[in-house]
């Protein structure tokens, strides 16, 4: 069911620490310095614990080093470091700043009637319309596109106030269920990217799309692969046609899609702010 | 390959498998099936970017016409020598300009869209309307289409020049 939620979590595991970094470099100039350090930091400190793990006791053990020793101790049992102290002193301006720019404490309503049910950073919007459920899935992890292009560019013409505002734009799963139907008709969509760029090429997308459509066991939070899909590249665009229209009249429309564009980048920035809040606590050791 | 058609507004709802039959009727009354064609359906602030940037006018309007063929005698197909030429370009609609003038004399929106998608495929062929000559020739061309489209259709559709000016 969730597939295009799924691949999104897949795509943030491949590019992890690199792409969430760079891309949440833009409000701050401090963070940008981070992100080299933190791509690096994985490969460097497996290849210490694997010469840890050889065993070869004789030799000069490397753990003994003075440096790992922890130059501030709280009794907690845990390691702090200067760099711990900084980090958290950093995390601490991290923190103000983004709050400065939250625009709201309450996130945008979606109009039309849709309920909000969040379970992390995973949100369903449902709404009921004449006997059937239409259910919208998405997550905000990995939804910020890079744009190093207009990132480069934009650094170069304006002032740090004025940087682009980042744009959430998740993949997003729609279910249809019909009564007393045992499969429910999904469409997996997304923002296509050059849409994103707001160009004024000849080769602009629809401000949504849809990638697949096929039919899902009701209520299953796994995509049943046997089932039929249907891909969209090589599709009757009449066809296609009708499926926006079908979605259009369930609600999901270019107005739905905008909003929901508006809901993702709330939730993405609180829920980044909340991490930011539990990295400060974690590396403070509260 | 045939109509690429783009929705990149919210302000009018359009129902896509209509305008999209629409347009293949009018392809082909036209005879221009194997042409490529694009059909963006755009709102008012982008149709009034597009007039100021391509027309020096900084107004929003029904349709802006990008042909591919620029050259192209009135009414004579191009003949293309590749497959990549097998394209007429492009049609802005303004879809929101459009939805108003309706509101304003009650007509149906896919109608009135349909006459407009006419009158800009006209100019994708090589039909003007700068001078009095031109202008007679296209509003013949669009008479023919819209009474072909009308027999075909069962619909009561008219050509854009009798009701507008000339400019577009």
């Amino acid at each position: 069911m969730l597939k295009s939620v799924v691949r999104a979590v897949g795509a943030a595991v491949r590019v992890s620490s690199l792409t969430a970094t760079t891309a949440r470099s833009l409000p701050s100039s401090s963070a940008k310095l981070c992100a080299p350090s933190s791509a690096t930091a994985r490969p460097f400190t497996r290849s210490l614990w694997m010469l840890n793990s050889s065993g070869a006791s004789d030799r000069p053990k490397l753990f003994s080093s003075k440096v790992f020793n922890p130059s501030v101790s709280c009794g907690c049992g845990g390691l702090h470091t200067e760099g711990d102290k900084a980090f958290g002193e950093f995390l601490v301006d991290e923190i103000k700043e983004e709050r400065k720019i939250l625009k709201n404490k309450s996130l945008p309503k979606m109009s039309g009637g849709w309920e909000l049910e969040m379970n992390g950073t995973e949100a369903k919007l449902i709404r009921n319309v004449s006997g059937e459920k239409i259910t919208i899935t998405f997550n905000v992890n990995n939804s910020i596109p890079p744009n190093f292009e207009e990132e480069a560019e934009q650094g170069e013409q304006k002032s740090a106030d004025e940087e682009p505002e980042m744009v959430s734009t998740p993949n997003f799963v729609v279910e249809v269920t019909k009564q007393a139907a045992k499969h429910s008709l999904v469409f997996d969509c997304h923002f296509p990217e050059d849409e994103m760029s707001h160009g004024e090429g000849e080769e602009e997308s629809d401000i949504f799309a849809i990638r697949e459509v096929s039919f899902q066991p009701e209520g299953d939070s796994e995509w049943k692969e046997t089932s039929y899909t249907l891909n969209t590249d090589s599709l009757d665009w009449a066809l296609y046609d009708h499926l926006m229209d079908f979605l259009a009249d369930r609600g999901v429309d270019n107005t739905f899609a905008d909003e929901l564009m508006e809901l993702s980048t709330a939730i993405e920035h609180q829920e980044y702010i909340k991490f930011l809040e539990d990295l400060q606590g974690f590396v403070k050791c509260n | 390959m045939g109509v690429v058609l783009r929705n990149l507004q919210k302000v009018v709802p359009l129902r896509r498998a209509r305008l999209r039959k629409d347009v293949d009727t009018l392809r082909h009354i036209l005879g221009i099936q194997k042409f490529d064609l694009g059909v963006i359906c755009v709102d008012n602030d982008r149709i009034q970017q597009i007039n100021n940037t391509y027309r020096k006018k900084n107004v929003p309007t029904d349709v802006l016409s990008f042909p591919f063929y620029e050259d192209i005698r009135p009414g004579k197909l191009p003949c293309p020598h590749h497959r990549d030429e097998l394209n007429l370009g492009d049609i802005f609609l303004g879809v929101e300009f459009v939805m108003k003038q309706c509101q304003e004399e009650s007509l149906d929106l896919h109608g009135a869209l349909t006459v407009v998608t006419a009158h800009g495929i006209c100019h994708l062929l090589g039909y003007r309307h700068e001078t009095e000559e031109d202008w007679t020739e296209m509003l013949q061309k669009e008479n023919y289409i819209l009474s072909e489209f009308n027999r075909l259709t069962g619909r009561h559709l008219e050509p854009l020049m009798k009701r507008c000016s000339q400019d577009r």
